[in-house]
């Protein structure tokens, strides 16, 4: 039997439900034992008064990309959803309410728009809820309950997330939605009987395992929560605001606290002090928000002081594209701020990793006396994948603190030369520890010192305690034959998936291809990456910026060819982009 | 001046060619086909052959989607008109949305017929007229052993000829109805009646169809005069009527078909009809008859388009292949050897 692997999209204005629908779809596809993806879009300006999409890729082999096209979208409002016909696939079903309000002119109404192998399937969404539950309220749920008799799949799958949404808000509001998904089901059942787009749920997992669905956001901040977090600071921005929000429902249960702050300066420099004070704290950002943080952020590495900054990747430069997707800060991540100020930058390619390396982040940082920065984007903040429970919870905290040895009391030396480049670090109040900790250039003591060996020491202590986190850093993962490969493909954050689903496919077809994740960016493996690189008559890297950046940091290490595969529309990157872009590498060197 | 916007109802053999006679007499007009089908047109005259294996659904749709797109035909595939408004110049579809026209050409075609007493057993007759019904007809063929085909119209014989070629046992019902659309006499029926005794039909002639009952799925008890047959499937095939029914309240003239005069224009300035659907003036025989078959219904798909362009072509038909059955003509063209 082949696999499954289809792209629903539900779009609708807000107000129409979309995102609970596309929700309740995702969590009950989930339940039927679908891997998922799913992203959902809305407009940059006010979110009350725009189109509503939601976007969930699901299969039965593990979904790691967005998919090219859709393969049903249900309209819960045509004037929006006919801008969603040019990703419509061959063959597309598209359900649509063919009982709207009154009649509409040519045009108004999506079937107009559709191509002529468009499957049709008009079914009145609002009437339908709004006589089973005596309100249009329902509409989204009723659509729900038409598409899951289309395709055949065990409504209980959906009853049971129905129940789960609607259970508090009283049996009234539950048994409407019920209600409401329940005329679509049958109306479905009755009009198409031959179930016209079969889906058939995979077999369920012999060891059941425990599946929830998250964004990349909720990740983090659950992986922050773990790693027990004392202290969230911020300032709203997009794509970072959902993990503040997030925090303020979780982290005062645990007897933490969120602080919105003025803007990002303030945020980072309370960071910077509850670091300094023992307790760890993080701050979320967005581009321009990592700019007005660099300065502070060079005082974290001037300091040794730790901090964990995530940046929430969106289009830039300024203000630039503040709800698309893009890959274009890392080098403002990697070498943004003044002097030579080196710094932890890691980059989670999905939500499992995104609460792995933000727990991981706080170690690190500890450890490393060092801000750390997360760096991910809009598409992995946003998007959303039904996890293995197992790997985004229960994880120990590790402390990453080295505290002075009690001979050193009175003598402590806060700077201290070692050979890790790692001076041991004592917290304020411990009596015979104080130093004096400052921006300025510093002696071991820690006393204001610009001389020149001075200067040079540090920079050289400052640069090896960063070069010795490699070994705790997560390395490069290969994923590709042993031998000579015509083509690696090396990838990094939201990007990876599609150039690993893209490989995948490559070697599909009988090309020696190879595809490497790099998470940390820095310090980075540069002897893993050469490594894989050496196998490789090319190397290509596909990134969601300008310029290349991840090319600009270590396209170096290759002796050959390395080509850039750069893209700013905004939108995440495509398997079937990256592929298009192997076979045409391949083809030309066999000609 | 605004732009002409012809629109077609129904894409099979009629409509379509109306629909590329258009484009090609008048470039500049927007070409609009609307159609219930959710594929593109299809020549149900080859879904026999198809059921058989000898045809293949590309065959079967022999026009390519992309044809209508590169063509600058806007095609509207699985969207049914419920109503046309010859005052507005406007069609409205179920979904509710409505169309202007500046010219229009119906050539819905037929549906299969079921006489009332049969409509009873309607879950356990099998019609074939659309692609959709080979659905089920392929369903139900591999495990199959016997078919029952009652009615028999001119289509049931070309159902029976490809059930032949498949080895199933055939029972052929031969009814009063038998010939449809062509004239019942006893030399006829006796004719026919021998050829398929030959081929190894069953031959039920004149029997009154008395019960069917279901035995286990697919499979049914027919209940036939005094005698009892079992037969895994039956198909019904009693001839197509014009599928107008969605005109009644249009004010267009209306019998069996539309009502057009030998140009195919209707009562109403700016409508004409083709194919199966249209019941067309005879100056000869005074009368109106109906045109069955695919090549009636392309030529007649071609005059309407020509003559609603500013043409002035008339339809011609030879006198002798028009049948009067039911009080109706019949031209047919197709009725071919068995
Ligand atoms: C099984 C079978 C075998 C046949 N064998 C032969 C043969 O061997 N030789 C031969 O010449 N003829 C044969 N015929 C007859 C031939 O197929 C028809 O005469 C011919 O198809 C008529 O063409 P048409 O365009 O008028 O109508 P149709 O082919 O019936 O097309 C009508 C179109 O109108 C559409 N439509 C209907 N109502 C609406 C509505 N309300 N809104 C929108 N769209 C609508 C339908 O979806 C369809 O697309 C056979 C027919 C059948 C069923």
């Amino acid at each position: 039997m082949p696999g499954v692997d289809l792209t629903i999209e539900i779009c609708g204005m807000s107000g129409d439900g979309t995102i609970a629908a596309g929700t309740l779809l995702n969590e009950a596809l989930s339940g039927a034992g679908f891997s998922i993806i799913g992203f959902d879009s809305y407009p940059a300006e006010i979110r009350g008064f725009g189109r509503c999409v939601t976007r969930s890729r699901f299969g039965t082999s593990r979904m790691l990309a967005l998919s090219d096209h859709t393969h049903v979208l249900i309209s819960l409002d045509d004037q929006q959803a006919i801008s969603r016909i040019s990703m419509l696939g061959k063959n597309a079903k598209v359900l649509f309410d063919n009982k709207p309000a009154g009649t509409v002119q040519e045009g108004m109404s999506i079937a107009a728009h559709t191509a002529p192998d468009a499957d049709l399937y008009g079914m009145p969404f609002t009437d339908l809820a709004s006589e089973a539950a005596g309100t249009t309220r329902g509409k989204n749920l009723a659509a729900l309950g038409c598409f899951t008799g289309l395709a055949g799949i065990d409504p209980r799958f959906f009853y049971t997330v129905i129940e789960k949404k609607f259970r508090a808000k009283g049996e009234t509001v539950l048994n409407a939605n019920l209600n409401s998904f329940n005329a679509g089901l049958t109306y479905a059942h009755t009009h198409f009987e031959d179930a016209p787009l079969v889906i058939t749920a995979p077999a369920p997992e012999k060891k059941k395992v425990q599946r929830i669905m998250l964004s990349g956001n909720a990740a983090i901040a659950r992986g922050a929560l773990d790693a027990g977090l004392a202290l969230y600071f911020g300032y709203p921005i997009t794509p970072a605001t959902p993990i503040m929000e997030y925090l303020a429902k979780t982290l005062p249960q645990k007897g933490g606290k969120v602080v919105q702050m003025e803007d990002e300066i303030s945020s980072i420099g309370a960071v910077l002090g509850s670091f300094y004070a023992g307790k760890r704290a993080m701050t979320a950002t967005s581009g321009p928000g990592l700019a007005l943080m660099a300065e502070m952020i060079s005082l974290g590495v001037m300091s040794e002081t730790p901090a964990v900054i995530v940046d929430a990747q969106r289009g830039g430069p300024s203000t630039g594209l503040p709800t698309k997707t893009e890959q274009s800060d890392l080098h403002a991540a990697v070498f943004g701020g003044p002097g030579d100020s080196p710094r932890i930058v890691i980059a989670p390619t999905d939500v499992a990793e995104c609460y792995q390396f933000t727990l991981k982040s706080f170690e690190l940082a500890e450890k490393y006396q060092t801000p750390v920065i997360v760096l991910t984007d809009f598409f992995l903040d946003n998007r959303v994948e039904n996890v293995a429970a197992a790997d985004i919870s229960g994880k120990k905290r590790v402390d990453g603190n080295i505290y002075p040895p009690k001979k050193e009391q009175g003598r402590y030396q806060r700077y201290l030369v070692t050979p890790s480049g790692i001076s041991p670090r004592a917290l304020p109040g411990s009596e015979g520890y104080i130093y004096p900790a400052t921006g300025l250039e510093h002696t071991e003591a820690g006393l204001p010192d610009y001389s020149e060996p001075v200067h040079m020491q540090m920079n050289a202590k400052r640069h090896t305690k960063i070069r010795q986190a490699l070994a705790d850093l997560p390395p490069p993962k290969e994923f590709s034959q042993k031998g000579p490969l015509d083509l690696g493909v090396i990838a990094w954050g939201s990007s990876f998936g599609a150039a690993l689903e893209a490989v995948l496919k490559a070697r599909k077809k009988g090309l020696a291809v190879g595809a490497l994740k790099v998470i940390s960016l820095f310090p980075y493996h540069e002897e893993q990456i050469r490594q894989f690189m050496s196998r490789c008559r090319r190397v290509l890297i596909p990134e969601l910026n300008f310029q290349g950046q991840l090319a600009n940091l270590i396209g170096h290490l290759h002796h050959g060819d390395v080509v850039r595969f750069n893209r700013t529309t905004g939108t995440p990157l495509l398997p079937s982009e990256i592929l298009l872009k192997i076979q045409e590498l391949l083809q030309k060197d066999n000609t | 001046m605004r732009e002409d916007h012809f629109i077609v109802i129904g894409n099979g053999p009629a409509g379509s060619q109306a629909a590329f006679t258009l484009k090609e007499k008048a470039p500049e007009a927007r070409v609009t086909i609307v159609t219930k089908e959710r594929e593109g047109c299809c020549h149900s005259h080859l879904l026999p052959g198809f059921l058989a294996g000898s045809i293949s659904e590309k065959k079967v749709f022999a026009i390519s989607l992309d044809h209508y797109t590169k063509s600058g035909i806007k095609l509207r595939t699985g969207q049914s008109v419920v109503d046309v408004n010859p005052q507005r110049k406007e069609i409205l579809l179920e979904h509710k949305e409505t169309i202007s026209y500046s010219g229009l050409i119906i050539a819905v075609g037929g549906r299969p017929y079921i006489p009332e007493p049969l409509l009873a057993y309607r879950e356990h007759l099998c019609t074939l007229k659309t692609f959709q019904d080979t659905g089920t007809w392929r369903q139900l063929l591999p495990a199959a052993d016997s078919i029952l085909i009652m009615g028999g119209d001119l289509t049931s014989l070309a159902v029976t000829k490809s059930l032949l070629a498949l080895k199933k046992k055939i029972y052929f019902m031969l009814t009063g109805e038998a010939f449809w659309p062509l004239r019942f006499d006893k030399a006829l029926q006796e004719e026919v009646s021998g050829k398929l005794t030959k081929r190894g039909v069953t031959v039920l002639a004149g029997n009154k169809l008395v019960g069917i009952e279901p035995v286990r799925s697919g499979s049914c008890r027919v209940y036939v005069d005094g005698q009892k047959i079992k037969v895994d499937m039956i198909g019904a095939f009693f001839g197509l009527v014009p599928d107008i029914g969605f005109l009644r309240r249009s004010g267009l003239q209306l019998d069996r078909g539309v009502l057009v005069d030998e140009y195919l224009c209707s009562s109403h300035e700016g409508i004409c009809a083709a194919g199966d659907c249209a019941q067309i003036y005879h100056p000869e025989i005074k009368d109106y008859w109906v045109s069955i078959g695919t090549k009636n219904a392309r030529s007649l798909g071609k005059i309407a388009a020509v003559n609603l362009a500013g043409g002035r072509k008339k339809t011609r038909v030879d006198r002798e292949r028009i049948f009067d059955i039911q009080g109706v003509k019949v031209n047919t063209s197709w009725w071919m050897e068995f």
